[in-house]
């Protein structure tokens, strides 16, 4: 009988400690590193971009605690839509501290040079506003120049729309205006406030010469204040709210603005630092995907190592040490890119951002971009990593050999660990778990859909797969199919960044539709407001001298809330349990009169009821549906409103629902008619204008004739809201890019990682007489193929995306611009045909023999 | 009476085929004394590459144990059984089986580096020298001939100076002047050594330099002889 040992005592020595593994891992990295860059490389981008933005991010809340002061322009500013009475600004005085103010409307400005005019934001200045900051002119007398009389400054954007240099007059109201000079900068303003309202300035003291300040004209008041330390700001702000409070003034101070400016750009914020994080997530995917590769072409190896007397942790930790390492050189590359395109930013920023953002480097987004970049690498190298462990030695003698099924703590450790990863990456990105949990639980929607469409694409073309093509079409598409190529993985990772583009230009191309919609099938483009009553008749006349047609003339009157439901305003907003928000009770509403429906307009609940003259509570009025929520009203509710200092009692018949783009103008309350029809009122009147010479004659007659007269042409206000989209889609594209990039660096580890195979099947080929040129063929049509299956993918999930967030979040109908989807998709497939044909020429071009004898 | 170094008692190992069972190796038994030379013969599908994987603890047994050195291997683990290969064999492949990345004197160097040796690159130039490399050390195998990379292999098995060497069809790869060449290495540098030897072989004349030939056919053994070395 024979006697067996059964135990072996083996030095088991730390990984630290084994001098062996570490000298493997570096001999073997020595050959291996321009296949590991493009493992890395997958890091690089998704690195540069979180960089990137968190850089961003503390350089602007940085630029915001140290321009606080500029973002307002002063200590305090008090705001009020009617002239600041004697009260406030005794006090003021009394209290010795400087002040400044402005007077803002808007208004008709024509441009003497050309005769054309335009709707601009007046803004009439008085003081010495800005007191932090400055108000930067060319020329730099400008401003100067200004406060002395009849002369105005022009924002940059407008002058140069119009052409207006300094030597030009503008005409305001009745007043002709010297150009002074351009406005390059103020304090709180930015090239996107002025593409959406350019401004023209002048002085406070020439408002009253261009007689646009009648009754009914909206203008807000401001008055700058600035005090000489925090305290006095303090007791300033004490001192004038019972003020305020009574006079329904409001106020804000440098605090305030920087906890608003925050909140939107920390909204603006975690929406681009999440499309950094795709970015970085698309980088995992071709993390794990390369070292899968990897690892199953490392599997002789490890069978060798195995056999001379390796054990299974050892092999991975050869492994795990050279994807440690080249991870943290991705995440140190990233990170420095990521500070470099910081320095880009600024520039794709600019229109957004009302401070200056100096080039700093974020010393703590690099070093967050450092470690995130490390946790990356090792969590989604372990996964496809932990099979060499169970790397069977038999393989050596069989390369069938198949491992024994093992239960491997570490892989299900892994697996949980990049389930939890997406969620806490993206809840410490956003600083919020919600967001963090619903990004994660969108993003594994979108990749799970992605992966679904791209299955069932590949599953069409196999089930419809063109056997009568010719042998070339026919490989290349069969290429696809071979074992490890990947293909499912890099339709998702290309497939999505051309989805963020494509659903990016349909949501874009349904809004600007919207807006086209509207002015196409709308009666009226053209809106004339602030028309006196005494002026009703010639605005008339005008308009059908002009040979257009008047498609509404409609009264307006302003009006306050003083009671509802039987409960004073003052009340209500004193009370803690009121729902209703006070801006709804305290703001001036526009109201009509009339007793039928507009045909924007559709009564929900409730009727129409007519005056009764001389009937008890027989004043009903209908609201539009929205506003019912906010006020909390509903038909047979009671309110008081307060009409230019009358008070009347009136009753909600009914609920309108309004579309409110259409036909405008629409209103929140309609009164019946032969009730307010004596209150002071004021007229708008739309026509339609399709002709543009037409439309600049209308207008130049209109501005000469009734100056006070503004008029909003909705073409005009199709080419703001189209340039405002072309600024916000350069950022998001920047964006994308990353998303692209990181799935092109994905296609090219995947291309270079695949090259031995298909330098055998190219072999192969060549052997049974196949010709450079046909092997070229094949090679760029496989690429093709999967540049049009990547696009399709994308394309595919973002008419899906884009119809979702048009039809539940914008509300729009959803407009496709094919040509521009085409163009994207054209572009994806050119890039991928490009990466694949630029990473395969030693495939294609080496002799056969040759790349036997390398074999 | 010489040590028993390897023992085979009832070896069987099979494999699932669709419904089957595929046996491949059928209650095999047979001893290698320390010192030996044994062929192992057979037709290809006979069971021979089987049973030398078997033999060196590279796969387990359906049923049946295999003791090496007194290592009673199927109760073994994966990472005993390498470490006890490391400790005790060496191995010579068809295919040579080095480390493309590696350099001859660096695939030699790494069977005692993975024993936590030191400065044991004088010995793996000596072996490479023995082997008439030793002005290859620094090249890869993609820079070698096949008959060069088998010698590079041949280093690097008795390196550790191995109890057991296992060579599976060590010229099945090489033309006859470089097969020549291997063979009269392998056996030199083994005689010199001592080692025990387990050869797999198609080449009956290679078989005939062992002491003892056993010919498989069907998973089973169905001749053992002595040959005239012996």
């Amino acid at each position: 009988m024979i006697e067996y040992i059964l135990k072996i005592k083996r030095k088991i020595r730390p990984v630290w400690q084994d001098r062996w593994v570490w000298n493997m891992a570096w001999r073997d990295a020595r050959h291996n590193l321009s296949r590991l860059f493009l493992l890395i490389a997958s890091l690089i981008t998704g690195i540069a971009a979180v960089v990137s933005i968190g850089s961003l991010n503390y350089s602007l809340q940085g630029a915001l605690d140290q321009n606080a002061k500029e973002l307002l322009g002063a200590d305090l500013v008090i705001n009020s839509n009617k002239k600041f009475g004697t009260d406030i600004t005794d006090y003021l005085d009394t209290a010795k501290l400087t002040t400044a103010g402005d007077a803002e409307m808007a208004s008709m400005v024509m441009f003497m040079n050309s005769g054309q005019s335009r709707l601009v934001k007046l803004m009439a200045l008085s003081g010495d506003f800005p007191f932090y900051g400055s108000l930067v002119t060319q020329p730099s007398d400008a401003y100067a120049r200004m406060k002395t009389g009849r002369y105005a400054m022009l924002d940059e954007s407008l002058a140069k729309q119009f052409e207006v240099s300094s030597d030009d007059s503008i005409k305001i109201g009745n007043t002709v205006f010297k150009v002074a000079g351009v406005v390059t900068k103020i304090p709180g303003g930015g090239a996107l406030t002025s593409t959406i309202a350019p401004a023209v300035y002048i002085a406070m003291q020439t408002l009253d010469s261009t007689g646009l300040v009648q009754f009914g004209s909206r203008v807000s008041y401001r008055l700058f204040v600035k005090t000489n330390n925090k305290k006095e700001t303090e007791t300033t702000i004490n001192g004038i709210k019972p003020i305020t409070k009574k006079a329904g003034y409001s106020y804000e101070t440098v605090e305030g603005r920087k906890e608003g400016l925050g909140r939107s750009f920390r909204s603006v914020y975690q929406f681009f630092s999440l499309l950094a994080f795709i970015a970085l997530i698309l980088g995992c995917i071709g993390v794990a995907s390369s070292v899968h590769i990897y690892a199953r072409e490392k599997r002789d190896e490890v069978a060798v190592l195995r056999c001379i007397g390796s054990s299974g942790w050892q092999a991975f930790n050869i492994y795990f040490i050279q994807i440690f390492f080249l991870g943290l050189i991705g995440s140190a590359i990233g990170a420095t890119l990521g500070a470099g395109i910081q320095k880009i930013i600024p520039v794709v920023f600019k229109d957004f951002i009302p401070v200056d953002l100096p080039f700093t480097i974020s010393w703590e987004a690099v070093a967050e971009g450092m470690l995130l970049g490390a946790v990356v690498s090792v969590l989604f190298a372990i996964l496809p990593l932990v099979s060499i462990r169970f790397v069977p030695p038999l393989t050596v003698l069989r390369a069938d050999a198949t491992p024994v099924k093992m239960f491997s703590k570490m892989r299900w450790s892994a697996i949980l660990l990049i389930a939890l990863f997406p969620v806490l990456a993206a809840a410490y990105q956003t600083s919020s778990w919600v967001t963090g949990l619903a990004f994660s639980a969108g993003l594994a929607v979108a990749l799970g859909l992605l992966a679904l469409v791209a299955w069932g694409l590949l599953k069409l073309v196999r089930r419809f797969f063109p056997k009568n093509a010719r042998f070339a079409f026919r490989h290349a598409l069969s290429n696809l199919y071979r074992p490890n190529n990947q293909t499912q993985v890099l339709m998702i990772t290309i497939g999505l960044g051309g989805f963020i583009i494509a659903t990016l230009n349909i949501i874009q191309h349904s809004l600007l539709g919207q807006v086209e919609f509207t002015g196409n099938t709308n009666q009226s483009n053209t809106i004339l407001f602030d028309i006196q009553p005494s002026q009703k008749e010639g605005v008339i006349t005008l308009i059908k001298d002009n040979k257009l047609p008047l498609n509404q003339i409609v009264p307006i009157v302003t009006c306050r809330i003083q009671e509802l439901k039987g409960r004073k305003v003052e009340e209500l907003i004193a009370d803690t349990v009121n729902k209703v928000p006070s801006w709804a009770l305290t703001r001036e509403y526009r109201v009509t009169y009339r007793d039928s429906l507009h045909r924007s307009e559709e009564l929900t609940k409730g009727k129409l009821h007519s005056f009764e003259p001389g009937k008890k509570d027989s004043v009903w009025v209908t609201i539009s549906e929205g506003m019912q929520d906010q006020l909390h009203v509903d038909v047979g509710d009671s309110l008081v409103f307060d009409i230019q200092g009358v008070p009347l009692r009136v009753r909600i018949s009914g609920i309108r629902k309004v579309e409110w783009p259409k036909d405008p103008p629409n209103f929140i309350f309609v009164f019946p008619m032969g009730v307010i029809d004596q209150a002071p009122q004021i007229w708008v009147a739309t026509t339609r204008v399709d002709e543009v010479k037409g439309a600049n004659r209308f207008q130049q007659e209109l501005v000469t004739a009734y100056p006070n007269v503004s008029l909003i042409d909705l073409r005009l206000v199709l080419s703001t809201v189209e340039d405002l989209f072309g600024k916000i889609s350069i950022v998001i594209r920047f964006l994308a890019l990353f998303s692209i990039v990181t799935g092109l660096v994905v296609l090219a580890g995947a291309v270079v990682n695949s090259k031995f195979v298909r330098i055998r099947e190219n072999v192969l080929l060549r052997t049974i007489g196949a010709r450079t040129r046909q092997i070229m063929q094949i090679t760029l049509m496989e690429y093709a193929y999967l540049g049009v299956f990547s696009a399709l993918t994308g394309i595919v999930l973002s008419l899906g995306g884009g119809w979702a967030l048009c039809r539940f979040f914008f509300e729009v109908q959803m407009g496709v611009a094919w040509g521009d989807l085409a163009t994207v998709g054209g572009a994806v497939v050119l890039l991928t045909v490009f990466i694949g044909w630029f990473n395969s020429r030693e495939v294609i071009s080496t002799p056969p023999l040759q790349i036997l004898r390398k074999e | 009476m010489a040590e028993i170094l390897l023992a085979a008692e009832n070896l069987t190992k099979a494999y699932p085929s669709g419904d089957k069972k595929l046996v491949v190796l059928d209650q095999v038994s047979f001893t290698v004394e320390q010192g030996s030379r044994l062929a192992i013969i057979g037709p290809s599908g006979s069971g021979k590459t089987t049973l030398l994987g078997l033999c060196a603890g590279l796969d387990v047994p359906t049923s049946g144990t295999v003791s090496l050195m007194g290592f009673k291997l199927n109760a073994m683990d994966e990472d005993d059984r390498a470490y006890l290969r490391n400790q005790f064999t060496g191995f010579v492949f068809q295919n040579f089986q080095l480390l493309s990345t590696l350099t001859a004197l660096e695939n030699v160097m790494v069977p005692l580096e993975l024993r936590g040796e030191r400065h044991v690159q004088p010995k793996a130039k000596e072996l490479l020298d023995r082997v008439g490399l030793g002005d290859r050390l620094h090249h890869y195998p993609s820079q070698l001939s096949g008959g060069e990379q088998q010698r590079v292999a041949i280093a690097r098995a008795f390196i550790t100076s191995p109890k057991i060497l296992f060579a599976d069809e060590p010229t099945g790869n090489l033309d006859e002047e470089n097969a020549q060449q291997i063979i009269d290495l392998l056996f030199g540098i083994n005689g010199e050594e001592k080692t025990t030897l387990v050869l797999v072989t198609h080449n009956l004349e290679l078989a005939q330099k062992t002491d003892r030939i056993l010919q498989m056919k069907g998973g089973r053994i169905v001749d053992e002889r002595r040959t005239l070395v012996s």
